[in-house]
């Protein structure tokens, strides 16, 4: 076997273990972070009581979810509502695969077992990562209709309902969106995506050609990750968190895991798409300069996700599909025709 | 004045057999037989013209020495004319002796919708049937309660409590045991219900939106509300019952309690009750301070309202329902500052005011006008103009003006259809009539349109405020009156007769006049009403209470309907119900 696949292997292998758990580790950031700003916007403190400023609180959670009893109701679709919420979360991570936090691979300096172990800053830059996003992200909408459905509850059956529909009709506009962004760049990978981006001191992004585009990606984003004002799968006052209501302990974390994981994901993606990704002032020269460069793109992108939870009232079921098929649907087309003819007038 | 009176002899002779007038309080005595047409009349001629039942409640009169023994009292309010009216009507006794036979009058739903619920009730706590009512059942009590309790002979304590979850109930005898092996029962559904075609889904009683326990089964066809039945009673804690065996003195307490979100204005309501059956004289200073309470109090009532509205609307991280409680919670510290509580205030006694205002008062009270024009300011950039807002709003839950009258409902939601009824304009009292405010009203009847007239009468409400601050002047703080208020500490130590009615008073209480009042206020979700019927004793003989949530929610099905799920949501928190105060 050849030994440098094998290294590959297992470098990926481990690259891959590492960022898993980093975004675990990102969603219990960000179940703090959330609730400290959901409480300074809303007049209160937020969790302070464990560690300080409450930042031990996830720890407290993470406690109670796994030792909380594991309850499996009666009249549930066994197999089925167990799987789902592994099935909501796996796909939010999935995403992350084709994100690239930094230019160029990395050489270790030193040498392991006599190789030279070569870290990619990415764990699959495949060339239709656009397409692989997409198609990952709608996989994601299974775990939650799925859940809805074998909890064998009205309510959750509506949230599912809603989930199915509103999940994929917003998978439309957003890849229709992202046409122009394919357009300029000339390519779905990632990287090349970024690496266009990376001119005029790195701040060549998509969003100043693209400004259309990165607001619907955006509102679709908040769609796809069930986040405020469109959490209709879970709409609380309405229907008991929806697909959630017959799950507990740790199986309710998972669904909570993989919408702020898909959260986290998105921004990302949005980050990498419209904002630069990793690309800056003197990002190229610095590549730790643009780690820190893109999570504070992305944590900007999580921070306005918050916000706009807690000032805005949430969009009804009907409205949020005709806000999408009548406006933001023609809208992306047009974005996309325009890109189109401008982009054609330019370079030919 | 009696020109419709005159009219309704000469058509239908001998229906009324007696008008009488006590403490401005109009009342009819109506034949049995002719009920119905009377009320017709009264709400179709144009010289009456009786559009809104106000309330519907039997009293018991058998210790009155009066027979039949029991009667149905409706009282109606005519908005052209600005009238009330009583109509007393004496059910007749039933013809089998047996102890299930009821005495029974011809309904009035059919004319007024609103008396659905009201006779339903009236059923319930004190046993009278109505003939033709579409669903006579019991409201308030479970389904297998014996016995009516409004009734004088019902016993008192110590009888036998017929839960449905008894534990000796064998269908409840999986409770204790795993959720898991837990089978679901059958619920009662409304009849025309259909549960094969359409899915029905029980929100509450516990459910976050509902406010309390407030249980609507809702029949839905996709997302679409077919109808909602409301099912109230899962708080009904006996008021009435309560009221009539304790002093007069002794109910303001449980005022508060009714409901919480306003419990200034319920101790106003019934102490000015009370009030108007003793004649009792108030000093101007003390109406001054109840009017700036009364409207703090419907502030704080309102600031409930939109945080929990914008909330049901907008899921339970938006930032809006903690502000409007920043600026109540100012409101509870001066309450708290005027009485020591912040929610059950008690702080109205019949003649006057428990204590003297403290001498912080006006200070705290303009710090907290200057500070509620920025909060007001704040709310109306946040929602106003917001295009989800007016989405989730607009259009959405119309009840029309004359549907609202139809159905009695009151305040806010009926100003909202452009019926401009306000009683502190219409019928002024305390210190209304010498201040200048405007009854905000709106036409489209949407939720939106219920928005905009409780905002703006919240900062009608600061005006009246501001203007009552700047016209109060120092006075006693009760009554001279000392058969009714106590008379003050020094004057005890120097007057025995001071002495001798502070004793009276504290271990008798004061004994109104035989008669009976009914008198209204308004309330911030609507008009409150409170009935006494008075034998002459220190314990009101029958005590009357009309909650304007208990009314106005029988409006939900109407406005529901045709909606979506996330639709019914706002319409509950538009139509700002208070579950204590619904099931009293």
């Amino acid at each position: 076997m050849d030994p440098q696949l094998v290294t590959d292997l297992v470098v990926h292998t481990i690259l891959i273990v590492i960022v898993a758990t980093l975004l675990m580790g990102g969603f219990a950031a960000m179940t703090v972070v959330e609730r400290k700003l959901l409480g300074r916007f809303t007049l209160r403190y937020g969790p302070n009581r464990v560690g300080k400023f409450g930042t031990l609180q996830v720890i407290a959670d993470m406690f109670k979810m796994f030792f909380k009893e594991e309850v499996v109701p009666d009249h549930v679709d066994r197999a089925i509502y167990l799987m789902a919420p592994g099935m909501a979360l796996v796909p939010a991570m999935l995403a992350f695969a084709v994100v690239p936090i930094a230019q160029a691979p990395f050489v270790l300096p030193f040498e392991v077992f006599g190789y030279t172990i070569t870290v990619n800053p990415w764990i699959a830059d495949i060339n239709v990562g656009v397409l692989y996003i997409l198609a990952i992200g709608s996989l994601g909408t299974y775990g939650v209709v799925l859940g809805g459905w074998s909890s064998n509850n009205k309510y959750s059956l509506l949230g599912g309902l809603r989930t199915s529909a509103q999940m994929l009709s917003y998978e439309l506009p957003m890849g229709v969106a992202l046409l122009g962004v394919i357009m300029l760049a000339g390519s779905l990978q990632l990287t090349q995506i970024v690496d266009f981006q990376n001119a005029w001191l790195g701040l060549r992004w998509f969003i100043l050609f693209q400004p259309i585009a990165f607001i619907i990606f955006y509102i679709c984003s908040l769609a796809e990750a069930g986040r405020a004002p469109f959490d209709l799968p879970e709409t609380e006052n309405e229907l008991i968190a929806g697909f959630a209501t017959e799950y507990g302990a740790m199986k309710f974390g998972l669904f909570f895991g993989a919408e702020y994981i898909h959260m986290i994901v998105v921004s990302f993606i949005m980050a990498t798409l419209f904002l630069g990704g990793w690309s800056g002032p003197f990002a190229t020269q610095v590549p730790l300069l643009g780690i820190v460069y893109l999570l504070l793109k992305v944590g900007f992108i999580l921070f306005t996700m918050i916000w706009v939870r807690a000032s805005t009232p949430r969009v009804r079921f009907d409205k949020l599909m005709k806000f999408n098929w009548k406006f933001l649907l023609p809208l992306s087309i047009a974005n996309a025709a325009v890109t189109a003819l401008v982009a054609g007038v330019i370079f030919f | 004045m009696t020109n419709f009176l005159e009219k309704l002899n000469a058509k239908i002779p001998s229906a009324v057999t007696e008008r009488t007038e006590f403490r401005g309080d109009e009342t009819l005595t109506v034949d049995a037989a002719h009920l119905h047409d009377v009320a017709r009349f009264l709400r179709d001629d144009e010289t009456s013209q009786f559009n809104l039942l106000v309330d519907v409640y039997g009293t018991d009169r058998a210790k009155l020495g009066q027979s039949p023994r029991f009667a149905v009292n409706y009282e109606l309010y005519s908005i052209p004319h600005n009238r009330f009216l009583r109509l007393v009507t004496a059910a007749p006794e039933p013809e089998d002796s047996s102890r299930d036979a009821l005495p029974a009058l011809p309904t009035v739903t059919d004319l007024w919708p609103t008396a659905d619920w009201l006779e339903r009730e009236t059923y319930d706590l004190m046993g009278i049937n109505f003939m033709g009512h579409p669903n006579m059942r019991r409201i308030m009590m479970p389904d297998n309660w014996v016995g009516h309790p409004l009734r004088k002979d019902y016993p008192l304590g110590g009888e036998p409590v017929y839960f449905e979850h008894d534990r000796n109930n064998p269908r409840f005898a999986h409770l204790g045991k795993p959720i898991m092996f837990g089978p679901s029962f059958e619920t009662e559904l409304p009849e025309e219900m259909d549960t094969e075609g359409n899915m029905v889904i029980n929100l509450g009683p516990h459910h976050p939106a509902t406010h309390g326990v407030l249980r609507l089964a809702t029949e839905l066809d996709g997302e679409v509300v077919v109808r909602v039945g409301p099912e109230v009673g899962y708080l009904h804690s006996g008021f009435e019952k309560t009221g009539e065996n304790v002093r007069y003195e002794q109910f303001i307490p449980y005022c508060d309690r009714m409901d919480y979100a306003s419990p200034m204005a319920n101790n106003y309501a019934f102490v000015s009750t009370v009030e108007k059956l003793m004649q009792v004289d108030i000093p101007e200073h003390v109406q001054y301070a109840r009017t700036i309470l009364v409207e703090l109090q419907r502030l704080g009532s309102h600031l409930i309202w939109l945080g929990t509205h914008a909330m049901d609307v907008s899921g339970t991280a938006h930032a809006i329902s903690q502000y409007t409680f920043q600026m109540r919670e100012r409101i509870l510290d001066i309450f708290e500052m005027v009485c020591g509580a912040r929610m059950t205030t008690s702080y109205f006694s019949v003649g006057g005011l428990r204590w003297p205002l403290p001498g912080a008062f006006d200070a705290a009270v303009r710090a907290f006008l200057k500070e509620s024009e920025v909060h007001m300011q704040d709310f109306e950039d946040l929602l106003t103009r917001n295009p989800l807002w007016l989405s989730r709003t607009k259009g959405i839950g119309i009840l029309k003006a004359d549907d609202a009258i139809a159905l009695g409902v009151t305040g806010p939601l009926l100003r909202a259809a452009g019926v401009p009824l306000d009683l502190r304009k219409v019928r002024p009292y305390l210190a209304y009539a010498d201040l200048d405010f405007e009854i905000p009203t709106a036409t489209e009847a949407d939720t939106y349109a219920r928005y905009t007239v409780r905002v703006a009468e919240m900062r009608q409400s600061l005006r009246i405020i501001q203007q009552a601050l700047d016209k109060i002047k120092p006075g006693p703080h009760r009554t001279a009156n000392r058969k009714v208020a106590l008379p003050p500490r020094e004057e005890i130590s120097t007057s025995m007769e001071s002495l001798i009615h502070h004793f009276k008073l504290v271990t008798e209480g004061y004994r109104p006049p035989e008669g009976q009042v009914y008198h209204v206020h308004e309330n911030p979700k609507g008009w409150l009403g409170f009935g006494l019927l008075s034998d002459g004793t220190a314990k009101p003989h029958r005590l009357r209470v009309r909650g304007p949530s208990f009314v106005n929610l029988q409006a939900t099905d109407l406005m529901a309907r045709g909606g979506y799920i996330a639709d019914l949501i706002t319409v509950i928190g538009s139509i700002d119900i208070v579950l204590g105060e619904v099931d009293r």
